[in-house]
């Protein structure tokens, strides 16, 4: 009887039915040949285990740690499948995108954005389908103006990027949380609430803190600037523009 | 829901030792390997959506580091960066020569093999998984997984055989 390397790897590997196995070990005890073949597989898969074994008992970085337990994340109250649109992400920035489209599909479903190990309020909540800034970070797109990293909301800093009026008039503005959730997004004025267009998240995969911390107007990531693009009408807001913009409470105008 | 999402935490924080020696075999470099890790739970956790009920999340988990890899090899090839260099020095620690000088060995050997070999006997060969298992993580039917485990079998082996090993 030949056997094909293959199935003696599957031997080896644990792979084989109980009949097979039989056939396996008769022929190792047969052919002196299939037996050295078989201890050469098995020699090399625990070779090959071997050189890793160590990685287990290492201690897990910190900041790998960090990133399981305190990764914001978004998920559905039924776990359902989350009604957004995902595009495929470039490589620095995982991201997702709200729209109108999707908002309505997602009717009825409560999305929550979980902060686990961040300040008591939530810089951002869901309902109906929507996403609105609440908390901080609502207060910053309300009052901060752009270029100014508002301090007193220590918890979760937020940085105003663009300010600008959508095609419906509405005024919109970009923003970063500078804290580790290294969130970034685009929100627009309806209602006398933000609501949150797009949504994307930074890499923070650099080791120092400083790093991690990364979003400036400058980097904010594409897909938001992409957004910007598109909804923008005219020009972006000058500082006086802002400051009037805030002081009439973002109301939108035609 | 926020219960389960911490449990889920925790499971996945039990799994690090794990993801990361699969990375190992992946990437060459430690401070690599666990950005991998590192950007693989990051993409887990926005995606737990995805995670059906009854399948397993160690599998689930494995792909999406495997997927990371494979993203971050194309586009190191795309940026032309070389990878970090090897830091052999840093690499040896109290263990007896023998057991690093083979590590170092099987590591080389490793890194030498196509890709897709080289996930495949991460898997199965460090990991210990089964063929269904890896099939699945792979995405392909388990008759290509075992001719990839085959081959870089094969080569591990031929790389291999001129070195001592520190096996009886």
């Amino acid at each position: 009887m030949t056997l094909s390397d293959e199935t003696l790897m599957a031997y080896v590997d644990g792979e084989l039915d109980e009949k097979a196995r039989v056939e396996v070990e008769a022929a190792m005890r047969a052919n002196p040949d299939i037996a050295a073949r078989v201890a050469r597989h098995q020699a090399l898969r625990k070779r090959v285990r071997l050189a890793f074994e160590r990685v287990v008992d290492e201690p897990v970085p910190e900041r790998l740690v960090a990133a399981v337990r305190e990764f914001p994340i978004v998920t559905t109250r039924e776990n359902n499948v989350i009604p957004l649109r995902r595009r495929k992400p470039p490589r620095k920035w995982s991201w997702l995108e709200w729209t109108s489209m999707a908002a309505s599909v997602a009717a009825g479903v409560v999305l929550t954005l979980l902060f686990v190990g961040h300040s008591a309020v939530e810089p951002i909540t869901s309902r109906d389908g929507h996403l609105f800034a609440s908390g901080s970070l609502a207060r910053a797109l309300s009052n901060q103006l752009a270029g100014r990293v508002d301090t007193a909301s220590a918890s979760a800093p937020v940085q105003i990027g663009l300010s600008f009026r959508d095609k419906g008039g509405r005024y919109c503005r970009t923003f970063a949380l500078r804290d580790a959730s290294a969130l970034a997004g685009l929100a627009c004025h309806s209602g006398d609430q933000w609501r949150l267009e797009v949504l994307a998240r930074g890499d923070y995969r650099a080791d120092s803190a400083a790093a991690q911390y990364r979003p400036a107007a400058s980097s904010m990531p594409k897909p938001i600037l992409q957004s910007v693009e598109d909804r923008i009408s005219g020009e972006a807001l000058d500082a006086k523009a802002e400051a009037a913009a805030k002081d009439s409470g973002w109301t939108a105008t035609r | 829901m926020q219960d389960s999402v911490a449990q889920l935490r925790e499971q996945i924080a039990g799994l690090l030792p794990r993801l990361r020696r699969f990375a190992r075999t992946l990437a060459r470099d430690a401070h690599d390997a666990d950005d991998i890790v590192q950007i693989a739970v990051e993409r887990a956790l926005t995606r737990l959506d995805q995670l059906r009920p009854g399948s397993q999340l160690s599998s689930w988990l494995f792909g999406i580091v495997r997927n990371a890899w494979i993203d971050e090899v194309r586009g190191r090839a795309r940026q032309g960066r070389i990878f970090a260099p090897e830091e052999l020095g840093a690499q040896v620690g109290e263990e007896p020569l023998g057991t690093v000088a083979d590590t170092l060995a099987v590591q080389n050997a490793l890194e030498r093999l196509p890709q897709e070999q080289r996930i495949a006997v991460g898997l199965v060969l460090v990991e210990g998984l089964s063929y269904k298992e890896a099939a699945r993580i792979m995405e392909i039917p388990i008759g290509t997984l075992t001719s990839r485990l085959a081959r870089g079998r094969e080569a591990l082996q031929e790389m291999l055989s001129d070195t001592t090993g520190a096996l009886s």
